[in-house]
């Protein structure tokens, strides 16, 4: 565990990263790669080494990284809704609601898709939790965030070692 | 590498454009609406989907704004040339540099105002990224089998 306690610090960073508006305004999609390029980064000051990254390694880093902020993103969404009983869905719906409207659907089809999300409003606005959207929610953030993460594991492993090539070549 | 594994990554990467794009696709098959909301959702992890970027024919927007369907769809377009042959290019830390520098300038000339938003310069900037990055993704992609494959 403490090999992987960088991805587990830098996945909790990026987990609370991903919910807050602001951040994700400026990041974008960088929020995890930057993540497991610190959590690289952090683990090679820790052991003090300067050799070139293993791509397993890397892989593997990102991999953690993505599900740590997988974990505590899910976490965190989940238990702001449930407080504050008011999330994305429920400020976007009536967006939701002029979008399918504009589209050249059936009307079952709009009734049954705006039914849905109807559904999953009351329970949050009731409840704070709608299980639909949980569920949503962590598997989203699950499949997403590993796959970022090791996308991002292999880019920054691979911009570390070519980095190290200009330390050691001096060019 | 094997062509099996780059044409997994193109297939994968080519159903993720797909999916920024549904919102063209619902008028051609209706049935497309019902994963909308969840797609929606699911682009919402990595981008802001601040209305005023996103690309818009009027009816139909993207999912992603206009830097990150660039930075998308530059990573499909590299994939697609890596498929049909393999590249010749040396990774270097001057080649990033190279892909993100257009892209900061970007973002800083907006945000102190020197220009407004402009998807043109966004996609084109995200475009460059995408291209790039997927250089040093294939590359750390072909060490990891090489690295598997030596064990």
């Amino acid at each position: 565990m403490k090999k992987y306690l960088a991805t587990l610090v830098c996945g909790f960073g990026a987990g609370v990263l991903q919910i807050v508006p602001m951040v994700k305004s400026v990041s974008c999609c960088l929020i995890l790669p930057l993540a497991v390029f610190f959590a690289l980064i952090l683990d090679q000051r820790a052991a003090k080494s300067n050799s070139k990254i293993p791509m397993r390694k890397a892989l593997l880093f990102g991999l953690f990284t993505g599900l740590f902020a997988a974990l505590f993103g899910s976490m965190f969404e989940i238990l702001i809704t449930f407080l504050t009983k008011h999330n994305d869905i429920i400020a976007s719906f009536p967006q939701l609601q002029k979008m399918i409207e504009g589209f050249p659907l059936s009307q079952d089809i709009k009734r049954d898709v705006l039914n849905l999300f109807q559904s999953m409003r009351e329970d949050i606005i009731h409840s704070g939790f709608s299980p639909l959207y949980s569920l949503s929610i962590i598997f989203n953030n699950f499949i997403v965030n590993s796959i970022f993460g090791i996308a991002g594991g292999l880019v920054t492993g691979q911009l570390i070692n070519s980095r190290k090539n200009i330390n050691i070549n001096g060019k | 590498m094997p062509i099996i594994y780059k044409a997994a990554i193109t297939i994968i990467l080519i159903i993720w454009c797909i999916g920024i794009f549904i919102e063209f696709l619902v008028p051609y098959n209706e049935h497309l609406i019902y994963f909308l909301p969840y797609l929606n959702k699911t682009f919402s992890l990595v981008c802001h989907q601040e209305n005023s970027k996103l690309i818009t024919n009027g009816i139909s927007e993207t999912l992603t704004c206009a830097r990150c369907t660039g930075i998308y769809l530059g990573l499909s377009l590299s994939s697609l040339i890596i498929l049909l042959k393999e590249p010749k290019i040396k990774i270097s830390f001057k080649l990033i540099l190279f892909a993100v520098i257009p892209m900061l300038i970007d973002i800083i000339f907006y945000s102190v105002q020197i220009y407004p938003y402009s998807k043109i310069f966004a996609f084109s900037t995200g475009s460059l990224l995408g291209s790039v990055g997927f250089l040093y993704f294939y590359s750390g992609f072909k060490n990891l089998i090489i690295e598997i494959k030596n064990k």
